[in-house]
C-alpha cells in the first residue's frame, strides 16, 4: 500500500477488534530517524499484513525500538512515513492507539502501584470493562496483581507488561523483547498465545533478538542492522536460502581455488584433499565439479537458520537487499 | 477518560504529598502556638526597625509583634513558598521529564489520548497539589484565633491564593522545562534558580535602594512581597502570575506535543 493512501478519518474510530482492516496493517517508506551522526535508523521500508507474526529482529542498538517508538508515534521522524491502520501515527495517535497494545522494551511501571491498580486505570482510559480475557490470561500466565510492583521480580513484571498489551485485545501488538525475563514455560506459554492471537486474524509485530524465539513464532521477518533493513523475507524462503555446509575428501590433493568460481559457492576451509564449502542455491554445478577431482566422500549438512542470522548481524558490508516485499 | 491521569499521578504523589500538608501544618502550629509569647516582647522589633538587609533575607520586615508582621516573618515570607516550591517544582519536573527518564511516560503516551489532554490531567495534578500547602498553612494561621493572632480573612485569603498561584507559576515553568528537553535535572534546576533569583529580589527591594524597581519581574513581589497580608492580594497581582502559569501550561502542551518519549 502507498502511503499516499494514508487515511484521514472523519469521526470516531471503531474500537479493537470490531473493524476490519483491509490492506497491511503496518507500513514505512523510507522510514528515517537520526540521533547524531551515527545513531537512528535510515530508509527502513517495511509492510506488515493483517493477520501476520511479523518478527523484527537485529543486534542490540540496531534501531529495533526505534522503530518501534516511531510506529507508535512516541518519535517524530526525520523523513519518510509511517502508517499504521492507514493512519499517521503522529496525528491521529489516539485512533491508532485504541486499536494497538504495546510491550516497551525497557518496561517499567510504577513502582508503588500493584498491578491491578494499574491494569484498572488503563482499562478505564481505554474505555475497557469486560476483564474476562483479561482474567483469562492472569490464570494462564500465573500473574501477581495484588502486590506492589517493586516487590515482584522482573519475570512478573514482565507478565504485567503482556498483560497490558493483550488484555484489551488489540487488533496490533506491538511487543519489543517480549520474553525478556519469562522462564521456559512462559516463554511456550507465549508462543502459544502469540499463536492464538494470528488464528484471530490480529496482528503481531515482535521485536527479538531471541533467534529460536522468532523461528517458532513469526511467519515473515525484517533484519535491521546499524539502523539499516538488510533483509525481509519469509521464515520458510530463509530456511530454503540458508547455506548448507558441504565437505568432500578428495583421493588427491585438490586446488579449492576452482570452487571459488561457481555461484553461491564459498570456501570455509581446506587441507590437502578435504575442502569444507558452504553452498548458496542448487548443489548440482557444485558435484559436476567435484566428481570431475575424483572425490572418496561426501558429507552435507543443512546450515541452521542461526547461522544465516547470525552471517547477517556479523556482515560489515551491507547485504541490503529483499526477497518477497 | 479525563482526569484519569490526574488522578493516577495524584495516587504516585500521594505520600509525599500528604507530607509536605502535614510538615507545613506542624511548623504553623508551633507558630502560632507562639505568638502569645512574643507579641508585647518590642525588643523583637529591633531586629527590622533599621531595614536591616539580613533580617530582610530572612523575609522580616516591618513590626514584627503584629499579627501580620509575625506570620510574614515565620510563615508566609519564607518557608511556605519554599516547602510549596518544593512540592510543585518537584512534580513540575517529574510529570513529564521524570516519568520519560523513569520509562513510564511511554506507557501512557500510547494510551487513547492526546498529549494535549495529558498536558491538561497534568496541569490539573499540580493545581490539586499546588493547593494543599496554602490551606493547609490557612486552617492553622485560623486556629490562631484561639492563640491572640488574628488575621483578617481577606489577605489571608489573598497569601494563600498568591502562595498557590506562585507555586503554580514555577510549577508551570518546570514542566514547560522538562516537557521541552525531557531532561529532569534541568527543570529541578533551572527553575529552583529562577525561583532562588526571585526570592532574593523580592525580599530584598524594601531595604536595597537600587533593586527596588527590581521588584517587578519577582514572582514572590506579585505573591507574597507586596504587604498582601495586610492589605490583602490585588487581583492585577493575581492575573499575572495566574498569566504566566497559563502561558507556560498552554506552551508545555506545544513542548509536549514535539518530545520524543522513551
Amino acid at each position: 500500500m502507498s502511503l499516499a493512501s494514508v487515511k484521514r478519518p472523519h469521526g470516531r474510530e471503531h474500537g479493537g477488534g470490531s473493524k476490519p482492516a483491509v490492506g497491511p496493517v503496518i507500513v514505512t517508506e523510507g522510514l528515517t530517524r537520526r540521533f547524531g551522526r551515527r545513531r537512528g535508523i535510515t530508509d527502513v521500508t517495511v509492510a506488515v499484513d493483517r493477520g501476520e507474526v511479523f518478527g523484527f529482529l537485529g543486534p542490540n542498538g540496531a534501531g529495533k525500538s526505534t522503530t518501534i517508538r516511531l510506529l507508535l508515534g512516541l518519535y517524530r521522524p526525520t523523513a519518510g512515513r509511517a502508517a499504521v491502520f492507514g493512519l499517521d501515527p503522529r496525528c491521529h495517535s489516539v485512533q491508532m492507539h485504541r486499536r494497538v497494545g504495546y510491550l516497551p522494551g525497557e518496561l517499567t511501571l510504577f513502582p508503588r502501584l500493584t498491578g491491578r491498580q494499574i491494569l484498572d486505570r488503563f482499562a478505564r482510559i481505554r474505555g475497557h470493562v469486560d476483564h474476562r480475557y483479561r482474567d483469562e490470561l492472569v490464570d494462564r500466565f500465573g500473574i501477581e496483581l495484588d502486590r506492589p510492583i517493586h516487590t515482584l521480580s522482573k519475570g512478573n513484571v514482565q507478565k504485567i507488561g503482556l498483560l497490558l498489551a493483550f488484555a484489551h485485545r488489540p487488533e496490533l501488538l506491538i511487543l519489543d523483547e517480549p520474553t525478556s525475563g519469562l522462564d521456559p514455560l512462559l516463554q511456550d506459554e507465549f508462543g502459544r498465545l502469540v499463536t492464538e492471537t494470528a488464528r484471530e486474524g490480529r496482528t503481531v509485530f515482535l521485536s527479538s533478538h531471541d533467534l529460536d524465539e522468532v523461528q517458532r513464532l513469526v511467519d515473515r521477518l525484517a533484519i535491521i542492522k546499524d539502523g539499516r533493513i538488510v533483509i525481509t523475507d519469509t521464515v520458510e524462503h530463509l530456511r530454503a536460502s540458508a547455506p548448507k555446509t558441504v565437505e568432500f575428501c578428495f583421493a588427491q590433493p585438490v586446488d579449492p581455488a576452482q570452487f571459488q568460481t561457481l555461484d553461491g559457492v564459498q570456501v570455509l576451509s581446506t587441507d590437502t584433499t578435504r575442502v569444507r564449502l558452504s553452498v548458496t542455491g542448487p548443489i548440482g554445478p557444485l558435484l559436476h565439479a567435484a566428481v570431475a577431482l575424483d572425490p572418496v566422500d561426501m558429507t552435507s549438512r543443512p546450515a541452521e537458520l542461526e547461522e544465516l542470522f547470525l552471517g547477517y548481524y556479523r556482515t560489515d558490508s551491507a547485504k541490503t537487499h529483499s526477497h518477497g516485499r | 477518560m479525563a482526569g484519569d491521569i490526574t488522578l493516577l499521578d495524584l495516587r504516585l504523589r500521594r505520600r509525599v504529598t500528604i507530607g509536605y500538608g502535614l510538615g507545613i501544618a506542624a511548623y504553623a502550629l508551633i507558630v502560632v502556638v507562639l505568638f502569645p509569647s512574643f507579641k508585647n516582647d518590642t525588643s523583637l522589633n529591633q531586629i527590622t526597625a533599621n531595614g536591616s538587609p539580613v533580617a530582610a533575607l530572612l523575609g522580616a520586615v516591618g513590626s514584627l509583634t503584629s499579627p501580620a508582621g509575625w506570620l510574614g516573618a515565620n510563615l508566609y515570607a519564607n518557608f511556605v513558598p519554599l516547602i510549596e516550591l518544593l512540592a510543585t517544582i518537584g512534580y513540575g519536573a517529574s510529570c513529564i521529564a521524570g516519568q520519560d527518564e523513569d520509562r513510564t511516560l511511554a506507557l501512557v503516551a500510547t494510551l487513547p489520548i492526546t498529549r494535549q489532554t495529558i498536558t491538561i490531567d497534568k496541569f490539573t495534578a499540580l493545581l490539586t497539589q499546588a493547593l494543599v500547602v496554602p490551606i493547609a498553612t490557612a486552617l492553622c494561621v485560623l486556629a490562631g484565633r484561639g492563640f491572640d493572632l488574628t488575621l483578617a480573612t481577606g489577605p489571608l485569603l489573598g497569601v494563600t491564593a498568591g502562595v498557590t498561584l506562585l507555586g503554580l507559576f514555577f510549577g508551570t515553568m518546570a514542566l514547560l522545562i522538562g516537557a521541552a528537553t525531557g531532561n529532569r535535572g534541568l527543570a529541578l534546576g533551572i527553575t529552583s534558580a529562577a525561583a532562588a533569583i526571585s526570592y532574593l529580589i523580592s525580599s530584598l527591594a524594601p531595604v536595597i535602594h537600587w533593586l527596588h524597581p527590581a521588584r517587578c519581574i519577582s514572582p514572590f513581589f506579585y505573591a507574597v512581597g507586596d504587604n498582601q497580608l495586610t492589605h490583602g492580594l490585588p487581583l492585577a497581582w493575581a492575573g499575572v502570575l495566574a498569566a504566566g502559569a497559563l502561558i507556560f501550561a498552554i506552551t508545555t502542551v506545544i513542548a509536549f506535543n514535539r518530545l520524543d518519549v522513551h
